[in-house]
């Protein structure tokens, strides 16, 4: 059924269009502020996450005894993490990537600089599962090597530098390695391995000079989905520590969370600053509203005195509100997209979560929200229009 | 026809409360109108036709004293049964128009059967009663301000007729109309009373008051001749 009181609401907003176009423009504003507000916020959080999770979804496992560090040469037997635990932790790590690392300091020698610096054994294969290799190839021969960005830059490195492990001693030939990679630079991480001012040889080379075959001082198991983070924790303590503390197991998951909870409250603080754009559209729908319903008052008259009743005025009217609200509403939809996709990509510089659920989400939700504004700001006229006397209004002019 | 009237004011009294005090626009006002009559409401300015008018359409209650419609007590009906009866027994006709501007002709007619069916006319009859009063049907998609005074009024008449009410309340109906067209208007009037419509006439001019049979002078809110 087409509603009679619908229809006069339309022929009322098409009489006062322009004003009713302008009272929309606020809407408008509203809903692409909160909108690209809202989506600016939830793009931030997620690519946030995306970048600290690169971090933080890794465990990292430790023997539980503190081990002691040799030099090249003098290898010490130590506590670190045997062969079977390691299997231990790779059979309750499921599909996820279990990276056993080897790690010492030692002095070096480039040309004739000395320096001092960590240096990593991996296995050539888990390198490329964490680390990215900015310049060179990743780890081909048995005395390749590959360097942090900073070493590289301190000691004037480049791809096929070769560089001598341990202290100088005239008495002994120290092994070389060859430069064949520069990684990109880490900066501070939570998993363990600060590779920027490390040299990375592969394991057997590192086993070959310091010993420590199958025993490794750090184990990182890196999880394909951060939510699995607790059960695999469990799994593995449950397996290992089963009967002593035989492995220490930590992350840096506590550190996503706060940072998360963080950026939710950015993103309602930023939320409630683009409501104020709403609460100014509300004033100026009430105002039209008003102004609608003051220049209508012989017609509510005409319409109440001939047996139109007061809730079919009430509706008349808030059709009316309901239809600036779905102008407003609409355009503003168009805007959000348009402007929330300029704010997010010139703000965050990545647009790829913008299309997801949780972004997008905030275009119907401002849409609705501007709607609802809308409506209850006809509540009032519209409550004023249906009580009016009709006597009284009929006589007005 | 029964004797019981379809209209009685018994002692009804109706005070405005104004900042300048208390003004008595209608003062003990008894007074029968039986179905089918044809009644003029005459007087001065001020002596309550309008207030005696808004008291027949159900528009306002009495201060005090009885004000029977069709047998109901009009100060015992909630808000909704007032608007239902004003929308179903009463039809009105005022002296300027008073059209429902964004509507068409047509619609104006049709909407009164929307208040009361919930649905647009489907029977034709809004058409049927434009046509009855003598309205151009080239022109029923005009909006009112696009007509002239006496096409305007036609269409108000057949609003007023179009939910078959019993009363048909004319305020100065040829007011704002030139003398011919104005008594064009009355001739209409005249042929639904002999329909069997209750027609009440609010007017200045003794010559259209010539056509009700029966005149109530009102003086200060007094009925003086009835």
């Amino acid at each position: 059924m087409k509603d009679i009181f619908f229809d006069l609401s339309v022929r009322s907003v098409r009489l006062n269009f322009l004003r009713s176009i302008l009272a929309s423009i606020g809407i408008v504003i509203g809903v692409v502020a909160i909108s690209s507000m809202g989506m600016l916020g939830t793009n931030m959080q997620l690519s946030v996450k995306q970048q600290l999770s690169s971090n933080v979804n890794t465990i990292m496992i430790s023997s539980d005894v503190v081990r002691t560090t040799s030099t090249a040469g003098t290898p010490t037997t130590s506590q670190g993490i045997d062969k079977s635990t390691l299997n231990d932790i790779r059979n309750s790590a499921g599909q996820n990537d279990v990276i056993p690392i080897h790690r010492t300091n030692t002095q070096f020698t480039i040309g004739s600089t000395d320096g001092r610096g960590s240096i990593i054994g991996l296995d050539p294969n888990d390198i490329t599962k964490f680390l990215t290799i900015d310049q060179g190839t990743n780890i081909k021969g048995g005395s390749d090597a590959l360097v942090g960005p900073n070493i590289a830059s301190n000691f004037n490195m480049n791809i096929g530098s070769r560089i001598k492990i341990g202290q100088d001693n005239v008495s002994i030939t120290r092994p070389t390695v060859r430069v064949a990679g520069i990684l990109a630079a880490r900066g501070f991480t939570s998993d363990g391995v600060n590779t920027d001012n490390a040299i990375i040889v592969p394991d057997t080379w590192y086993t070959d000079h310091y010993g420590d075959k199958d025993l490794y001082g750090q184990v990182n198991v890196i999880l394909k989905n951060i939510d699995t983070i607790n059960q695999t924790e469990a799994a593995i303590n449950d397996k290992v520590n089963r009967k002593t503390d035989v492995i220490r197991i930590s992350d840096a998951s506590s550190r996503l969370s706060s940072i998360s909870s963080t950026l939710g409250t950015i993103t309602t603080f930023i939320l409630a600053i683009g409501s104020i754009s709403l609460v100014v559209a509300a004033v100026s729908i009430f105002n039209v509203m008003m102004m609608s319903v003051n220049e209508r008052v012989q017609e509510i008259g005409i319409l109440l005195s001939i047996g139109t009743e007061k809730g079919e005025v009430r509706r008349m009217f808030l059709y009316e509100a309901f239809i600036l609200g779905i102008i407003g509403a609409g355009v503003g939809g168009i805007c959000s997209l348009v402007i929330g996709y300029s704010v997010v990509s010139a703000m965050i510089g990545n647009t790829a979560y913008f299309f997801l659920p949780e972004s997008i989400i905030y275009v119907p939700y401002g849409m609705i929200i501007g709607v609802i504004v809308c409506i209850v700001s006809g509540l009032y006229p519209a409550w004023r229009a249906s009580n009016m006397d009709p006597i009284e209004a009929l006589r007005a002019e | 026809m029964s004797d019981v009237p379809l209209i009685r004011l018994a002692d009804v009294t109706k005070v405005y409360h104004l900042e300048s005090g208390d003004f008595v626009a209608l003062d003990h006002v008894s007074l029968d109108i039986m179905e089918n009559e044809f009644v003029a409401i005459m007087g001065p300015s001020g002596s309550g036709k309008s207030t005696i008018m808004n008291q027949l359409g159900i528009l306002d209650v009495p201060t005090s004293g009885e004000l029977l419609i069709n047998g109901k007590n009009v100060a015992g009906m909630t808000n909704l049964e007032r608007t239902h009866m004003r929308r179903d027994i009463i039809g009105y006709i005022f002296q300027k128009f008073y059209l429902i501007p964004l509507l068409s002709a047509y619609e104006n007619v049709e909407y009164p059967l929307i208040l009361k069916y919930k649905k647009r006319d489907t029977t034709g009859k809004a058409a049927a009663v434009l046509k009855s009063v003598g309205f151009d049907s080239q022109m029923s998609s005009h909006r009112p301000n696009q007509l002239s005074g006496g096409q305007q009024q036609r269409v108000a008449i057949a609003r007023a007729l179009v939910n078959d009410p019993k009363i048909l309340l004319c305020d100065e109906p040829t007011g704002n109309l030139d003398r011919k067209t104005g008594f064009q208007i009355m001739d209409i009037l005249t042929g639904l009373h002999k329909e069997g419509k209750t027609v009440i006439l609010v007017t200045h001019d003794p010559k259209i008051a010539e056509y009700a049979h029966r005149t109530i002078q009102l003086e200060d809110g007094r009925v003086v001749e009835s």
